[in-house]
C-alpha cells in the first residue's frame, strides 16, 4: 500500500505543475475600502504599476454600460465613490497596452471591514472579540491559580 | 480549576459560533443552481449566445517578433471543443483558480478547427456557433478545450502554424505543429466592451482569444517587458532551419531545442488562451 515517497513527491510535483494557474505575464488588480471609497491598485505580474491605465467601472445595476471611465495614476492607483443605493455590486476593469484584469466588488450597505478577501459580519466580529477577551482572562486566571499553589 | 473549565468551554462554543456564522453566508452551490434555474425557467426570458474565436491582428496582419523577424501567417489552425459558458456566482477569478461555481451553464457541442489567420485588421472575431434561446443574463465565464485535429491540414495537431519568417535576406517557410491538449478556464471578457450579456432580441457573445505574440514576442514592446521576457522569439526556430524550411512538432522540438528554451516554450503555450485580455487558468491535457 505504501508507495515510494520519492515517486509520490515527484508525481505530486508534476501534477501541481500541470494544474497550476499560469500567469507568466499580465495584470493584477486588487481593491480595498478606504472609508466610503473604493481604492484600486493595478500592477503587472512583476509588480510594476499599471501607470496611466484605462479604468472602467461598471455598476451592478447596469453592468454592460460603463459607469465611470478614468485612468490610474503613476502608481497604478485609482479611487471612486460607489453609490451603495444604486448597487452593492461593482466591477472594475483596468487595461494597459494589451494587458488587463477585472475585479468584482461586493459591498455591504454600510462601510465595514471589507476587502477582496471577504467580509466579517458584525456578529462574527463580536464573537471573535469575546474570544480574545476570554483568552486574556483565562491566561490571567491560570497564572493566578498557579501562584495560590 | 472549575473556572478554567468554564472558560475553556465558553471559548470553544464561541469559536464554533464564529466559524458557523461565516459559513452560513455561503450558499451551497448545488442548491443555488437549482434555485436559479427555477427562476430562469419561470421568467422564460431567452436570447441567443454566440461563440467567437479571435487570433487578433497579430496573426491576421503579421508582426515583428522581439528578435526582429517579420512573421506573416498563411494559416494558423487551432482546434477547439468542449465549450461551455457559465453564469458564475461569485464571478470566476482566474487568478484564484478553482472550480467555477455557476447558476447556469450552457454548452456548445462540436469540434471546431479554425484558421485564425484569415482576414485583416478589420476582420471581426470568427463566429463558430450560436446557441439559440438560452436563458437571458450575463454569461461571465467560459471554458474550452484544445485537442488535436483529426482532419485537414492540421491533422494531428492542436495548434498548427503555416507562416513565413523574414529577416534581412533570410526567409523561411515555417511549419510548426503542437500536439499537446489544453483546457482553459476564463472569467469575464476584458476589452473595449463587456461581453456575454444575453437579452431577448439582443444576442450575447463570448470570445475565445489567442495571443500568439506570447511565443515570438513583440518588437514594439520594451525588451524587458514581461511579454518579451517570457517569449522565446523566432531565433531558436531559425536555428533549426533546413533548406529554407522550419518544419517541427513538439517531439522534434524537444530533441532539437536547448532544454531551457523547450521548457519555456511549453510554458508559453499554456498562456495563449484568453478572453479578450482576460487571463485563463490552463490545464495541460495528457
Amino acid at each position: 500500500m505504501h508507495g515510494n515517497p520519492v515517486k509520490i513527491l515527484l508525481s505530486s510535483a508534476v501534477f501541481l505543475m500541470l494544474t497550476a494557474p499560469v500567469f507568466g505575464h499580465g495584470a493584477r488588480v486588487v481593491w480595498e475600502l478606504q472609508g466610503d471609497s473604493v481604492h484600486i491598485s493595478a500592477s503587472f505580474d512583476d509588480g510594476q504599476p499599471l501607470s496611466r491605465a484605462q479604468v472602467t467601472v461598471f455598476s451592478g445595476a447596469a453592468p454592460s454600460v460603463p459607469h465611470i471611465v478614468g485612468m490610474t495614476d503613476e502608481n497604478g492607483e485609482f479611487s471612486f465613490l460607489p453609490d451603495r443605493e444604486e448597487s452593492l455590486n461593482w466591477d472594475v476593469q483596468v487595461r494597459s497596452a494589451g494587458h488587463g484584469d477585472m475585479v468584482h466588488l461586493s459591498l455591504t450597505e454600510e462601510p465595514a471591514v471589507e476587502s477582496e478577501q471577504g467580509t466579517f459580519s458584525t456578529l462574527q466580529v463580536v464573537l471573535m472579540s469575546a474570544c480574545v477577551v476570554l483568552g486574556f482572562v483565562g491566561t490571567a486566571l491560570f497564572f493566578a491559580s498557579r501562584r495560590k499553589k | 480549576m472549575k473556572n478554567m473549565s468554564i472558560l475553556l468551554s465558553a471559548l470553544l462554543i464561541l469559536s464554533i459560533a464564529a466559524v458557523s456564522c461565516g459559513g452560513g453566508e455561503e450558499a451551497d452551490p448545488v442548491q443555488q443552481v437549482e434555485q436559479d434555474i427555477t427562476e430562469e425557467t419561470i421568467r422564460q426570458d431567452t436570447g441567443d449566445l454566440m461563440f467567437t474565436v479571435n487570433g487578433e491582428d497579430f496573426v491576421r496582419s503579421g508582426f515583428v517578433s522581439m528578435d526582429g523577424w517579420h512573421i506573416t501567417f498563411r494559416h494558423l489552425y487551432v482546434t477547439i471543443t468542449d465549450i461551455t459558458a457559465y453564469k458564475s456566482h461569485p464571478p470566476y477569478d482566474p487568478h484564484s483558480g478553482g472550480e467555477i461555481v455557476a447558476t447556469m451553464r450552457v454548452e456548445l457541442d462540436g469540434v471546431f478547427t479554425v484558421d485564425l489567420a484569415q482576414g485583416d485588421e478589420n476582420t471581426e472575431p470568427i463566429l463558430i456557433g450560436t446557441l439559440d434561446d438560452v436563458p437571458a443574463g450575463h454569461y461571465n465565464a467560459i471554458t474550452w478545450s484544445m485537442i488535436p485535429s483529426t482532419e485537414g491540414p492540421s491533422n494531428g495537431y492542436t495548434i498548427y502554424l503555416d507562416a513565413q519568417a523574414e529577416k534581412g535576406d533570410q526567409s523561411y517557410n515555417v511549419y510548426l505543429g503542437f500536439e499537446t491538449g489544453y483546457r482553459y478556464t476564463a472569467g469575464d471578457f476584458v476589452g473595449d466592451v463587456r461581453k456575454g450579456f444575453v437579452n431577448t432580441g439582443v444576442p450575447g457573445e463570448l470570445e475565445m482569444t489567442f495571443h500568439f505574440d506570447h511565443i515570438f514576442g513583440d518588437i514594439d514592446q520594451p525588451v524587458d517587458c514581461d511579454l518579451n521576457m517570457m517569449a522565446i522569439g523566432f531565433e531558436p526556430f531559425a536555428a533549426l532551419m533546413g533548406e529554407g524550411t522550419v518544419e517541427e512538432d513538439i517531439a522534434t522540438l524537444e530533441q532539437k531545442l536547448p532544454r531551457e528554451t523547450y521548457a519555456r516554450l511549453l510554458e508559453v503555450l499554456t498562456t495563449l488562451g484568453h478572453t479578450g485580455e482576460g487571463h485563463c487558468q490552463c490545464t495541460v491535457i495528457q
